[in-house]
């Protein structure tokens, strides 16, 4: 048995549910450890659409989630700016879609007090010129794209500014429990095999899909719904705002503007396995018949990858309704104690991306009272630094492409990125503008090299050629850089591709086909990297 | 221009194969440019619906367009380098020595009409170097020569009688600098029964495009496609000599314009050699050419290259009874129109230039034959071979024979 460590709350999952758990625990100056099986963000968080919701989306079926919503959306424009692009959205109708629906909507949307404007079809489509010519009506609503990869990473690091710990790469082997109280968990760093015992006074589970499987370890009957969806990334951004079809929520009817790439979706099959990232062909050409309604050229456009992600929905069976707060249909904030009498755990799951902070206010609001702490959120005023980069970068000397990014991305980083610069101003991936500098401010202290990791916190590989170029650049500086051994980057490296391939595979027609053609030549027969299976982790 | 409805959506399809970056004589040469898929299909990428991004870098882009023919996924890098040439000369502004050297017209209107002044002048080295000081034109480039007695000033027919009529755009450099090209080929025409007419022509607007000047480019591009569409509606075939103005009138016109007009005319659009031989495939050509004995080398300018109809000059020399023709095999030359013209390029440019040279001094022939007025301005300067153009050797075998 290694270390033993002891705080006041144990986080479980690294997601944004967590992570926003975590930075209210810290605000709130509760001593917090988030514990992480793998990445901050590996799970649902980072696949889904990055929608923020404006709240029209549910206002005729959900009424209080879009209130929710819309309360949510207009505290995260202003507490995170750096990780959403105030896009605007629009809600169109096609033929297709019931007329009726459109008064029930206006309706309805005035209600919750959701601003819809009107725009005339001309300028609906002089604005969306892939908007099918066929559409009736357009209506403007403050929806955003969120970056969920920069949201879940900078809402850790305030939580860690403010005195939080985070230990990822950390799988929860075990509960621990003592007469009908958690006291604890056992974690397994997932690179050395060393376990580590914490301790602490409350775990709230926030593990999303694996809420199930942590459930058992305490010992307590849960189940949570894992909802499966499927999303596709079309290798450009074609439009400028969120399109959304005007009729009840279904599947295939939302495009959302993500940086460089337009993200689709979504679909929705319940699965077993929260680690069921499968994808299917058969999936996704139902997505585009359905999607092409909205935007008729959704075929020749290029897709680069598909992937999926679980929802954790919650629903309680009758038969123990020994319910914590149902906060409301969509966000389940489970007292343990209360449901199943044992002390010192909670989970909280459900709920949506825009809505994290609530479900952590919430949470923390319950841990608060268990603990007799008299604290009161802040989470909706204290913002999280921006990510753009201020005065810095304005006499870089790199392409104007790459300072554009650094522009808008490098944040807290851009002093680190600035004087990196200096020594190397190589830009590692083309297609995203990922300088080497980059790459290195996000490595972490003392190894652990890993693309996935950079990827999520660069975009190094994110664009059309999907690693095809990058991968191997990135891995090879690392080693030249002294940042990585080469058994580690040569790990990294085939873990890296077999993650792209599998996104790539699903939509392989046309050019992505041959991308994936390209890239197997490249890595298999260039670089003469074999089929041998190298277990990464 | 910076918000020009521009729909061109090739740049979806890069696979980031870096082809264009290796076949690219500039990004080949120096560090400074940054190179074609970056300023191509990627910058495009990156900056759709999103901010728009200026990059200086693209001043280097010579607009040769071997990027378009080295790429395997037929992406039009070169229309999206066209427009991020116009977005940068659209944000920054452009040198008042790029706005005199994008007006090649006006330039040889002028200097045409004070030939002989133009002319001693270009070749005063004080001159010069004022010009190098005020415009970053470098006194070591050679210019070509003025003629007062252009083309516009000796050819004016505007309808034909024969059957086969060809509608001929000449292009400033055989207009101004070189109308013996246009004379010549005037007369091959000739002996072949063809009558040649010359439609009201602005400069094709190539010097433009790769200026940033884009809206200008595309004024002209429109006043010709008008006009020569009012001729081609008649049957007339339209015809150039200069590889470039050919390759604006078959190719950019159509990809910048993207108009039913723009592709109508590139339908009736051919080489002058292309045009020859299509009259020997249809057994149409005059073939009473004097035997020569002369060895000459073939330098394919690379608007030649870009239309992808093989070598058409060396197919039709090569009918003259005793003549020998052979391609030198070199890549772009480095003038690449108004490029070789500016001071912070000039470098570049001869850097680019030196492999022809050698090339051309390896064959040792006794003159080099191409198209182009531009490549054969830095052979004149790089070279110790005399430069003609195809259709003046055609019109002397033609001259001999008769």
């Amino acid at each position: 048995m290694g270390l033993t460590l002891e705080t006041e709350v144990i986080v479980i999952g690294g997601g944004m549910t967590g992570a926003g758990v975590l930075r209210d625990l810290a605000l709130r100056g509760l001593k917090a450890i988030l514990v992480e099986q793998q990445d901050l963000g590996h799970g649902t968080s980072t696949r889904n659409h990055g929608l923020l919701h404006s709240g029209a989306r549910y206002t005729v079926r959900d009424e209080e989630a879009a209130i929710e919503s819309y309360r949510e959306n207009l505290i995260l424009k202003k507490t995170i700016p750096g990780s959403i692009e105030q896009t605007g959205g629009l809600f169109v109708k096609v033929p297709e879609d019931e007329n009726s629906y459109v008064e029930k909507w206006l309706t309805s949307c005035k209600r919750v007090g959701i601003p819809v404007q009107e725009i005339s079809v001309a300028d609906a489509l002089k604005q969306e010129p892939y908007l099918t010519k066929e559409i009736q009506a357009a209506f403007r609503v403050p929806d955003g794209a969120v970056d969920c990869f920069t949201m879940v990473v900078d809402v850790v690091a305030d939580a860690v500014r403010h005195g939080a710990k985070v230990l990822t790469y950390h799988e929860v082997v075990d509960i621990l429990t003592e007469q009908n109280r958690v006291k604890g968990v056992r974690v397994r760093d997932s690179f050395s095999g060393e376990e580590k015992e914490i301790y602490s006074q409350m775990v709230v589970n926030a593990s999303g899909p694996w809420g199930t499987k942590l459930a058992q370890m305490a010992g307590i009957p849960l189940k949570i719904i894992n909802n499966k969806g499927m999303l596709a990334i079309f290798s450009h951004r074609f439009n400028k705002q969120v399109i959304n079809r005007l009729r009840l929520p279904g599947d295939a009817d939302i495009f959302v503007p993500a940086h460089n790439v337009t993200i689709f979706g979504t679909t929705g099959i319940n699965v077993e396995d929260p680690n069921d990232f499968s994808l299917d062909r058969q999936e996704l050409e139902g997505m585009l018949a359905e999607g092409k309604k909205l935007i008729p050229t959704i075929n020749e456009m290029r897709l680069i990858r598909a992937f999926s992600g679980s929802r954790p929905l919650y629903q309680e069976v009758a038969a123990s309704d020994a319910s914590g707060r149902n906060v409301t249909r969509g966000i389940a904030l489970l007292d343990h104690y209360k449901r199943d009498g044992l002390d010192g755990l909670i989970t909280i799951t459900g709920g949506k991306l825009t809505t994290f902070r609530f479900m952590a206010e919430k949470t923390v609001d319950l841990v608060c009272e268990k603990l007799g702490v008299k604290a009161v959120c802040t989470t909706d005023q204290q913002a999280i630094p921006h990510r753009n980069a201020g005065e810095f970068f304005k006499n870089a000397d790199i392409a104007p492409a790459a300072k554009n990014k650094l522009f808008n991305w490098a944040g807290t980083n851009a002093p680190k990125i600035e004087s990196s610069l200096q020594e190397s101003k190589v830009i590692v991936c083309e297609c995203e503008q990922v300088t080497w500098a980059e790459i290195e401010a996000v490595l972490p202290e003392g190894g652990r090299f890993h693309l996935g990791d950079v990827r999520r916190r660069t975009r190094l590989g994110m664009g059309p050629c999907q690693g095809t170029f990058c991968n191997h650049r990135a891995a090879a500086l690392a080693v030249e850089k002294k940042k990585a051994t080469i058994g580690e980057a040569e790990r990294a490296i085939h873990h890296a591709i077999s993650e792209r391939k599998k996104g790539m595979d699903v939509v392989a027609t046309g050019e992505t086909a041959k991308q994936l053609q390209l890239m197997e030549t490249i890595y298999k027969v260039s670089l003469g990297m074999g089929e041998e299976d190298v277990q990464y982790v | 221009m910076r918000n020009l409805p521009f729909f061109e959506d090739t740049f979806d399809k890069c696979l980031k194969c870096n082809a264009c970056v290796a076949s690219c004589p500039v990004a080949n040469t120096t560090l400074e440019f940054g190179g074609p898929k970056h300023l191509g299909p990627e910058l495009k990428r990156l900056m759709d619906n999103q901010t728009i991004i200026d990059d200086k870098s693209i001043e280097y882009c010579t607009l040769c367009t071997t990027c378009d023919m080295s790429c395997p996924e037929g992406v039009h890098v070169s229309t999206l380098t066209a427009y991020a040439k116009a977005i940068h000369a659209d944000m920054s502004g452009t040198k008042f020595r790029d706005w005199v050297l994008s007006n090649a017209e006006m330039v040889g209107k002028l200097a045409s009409s004070f030939a002989p002044i133009t002319n001693l002048a270009m070749g005063m080295k004080p001159v010069r170097k004022v010009m190098e000081w005020v415009m970053d034109i470098p006194s070591e480039r050679q210019f070509p020569k003025y003629r007062f007695k252009n083309f516009n000033r000796i050819y004016k027919k505007k309808e034909a009688q024969t059957e086969r009529k060809v509608a001929y755009f000449a292009g400033c450099s055989a207009t101004y600098n070189a109308p013996e090209v246009a004379m010549s080929f005037i007369k091959v025409m000739e002996y072949n029964g063809i009558d040649v007419v010359k439609p009201d022509q602005k400069c094709c607007g190539v010097p433009m495009f790769a200026n940033g000047k884009m809206k200008q480019g595309l004024k002209n591009a429109n006043d010709n496609i008008n006009s020569f569409l009012a001729y081609t509606r008649q049957g007339y075939d339209v015809v150039l000599t200069c590889t470039s103005c050919t390759m604006a009138f078959k190719k950019e016109y159509v990809s910048y314009l993207g108009t039913e007009e723009a592709k109508e005319l590139a339908s009736h659009v051919y080489d002058a050699d292309e045009y020859l031989r299509i009259l020997k495939e249809n057994d149409e050509l005059n073939m009473e050419l004097a035997p020569m004995k002369e060895r000459a080398g073939y330098y394919a300018p690379c608007h030649m290259k870009a239309q992808g109809i093989g070598n058409p000059a060396m197919d039709i020399l090569e009918l003259i009874p005793g003549y020998e023709i052979q391609d030198v095999g070199a890549g772009c030359c480095g003038q690449c129109g108004t490029f070789g013209f500016k001071t912070e390029k000039y470098d570049v440019s001869m850097k680019i230039g030196r492999p022809m040279a050698e090339a051309v001094k390896e064959v040792n022939a006794n003159y080099t034959v191409t198209e182009c007025g531009m490549c054969k301005n830095q052979l004149d300067q790089l070279t110790d071979k005399p430069v003609k153009h195809p259709m003046q050797i055609l019109a002397d075998a033609y001259e001999r024979a008769n």
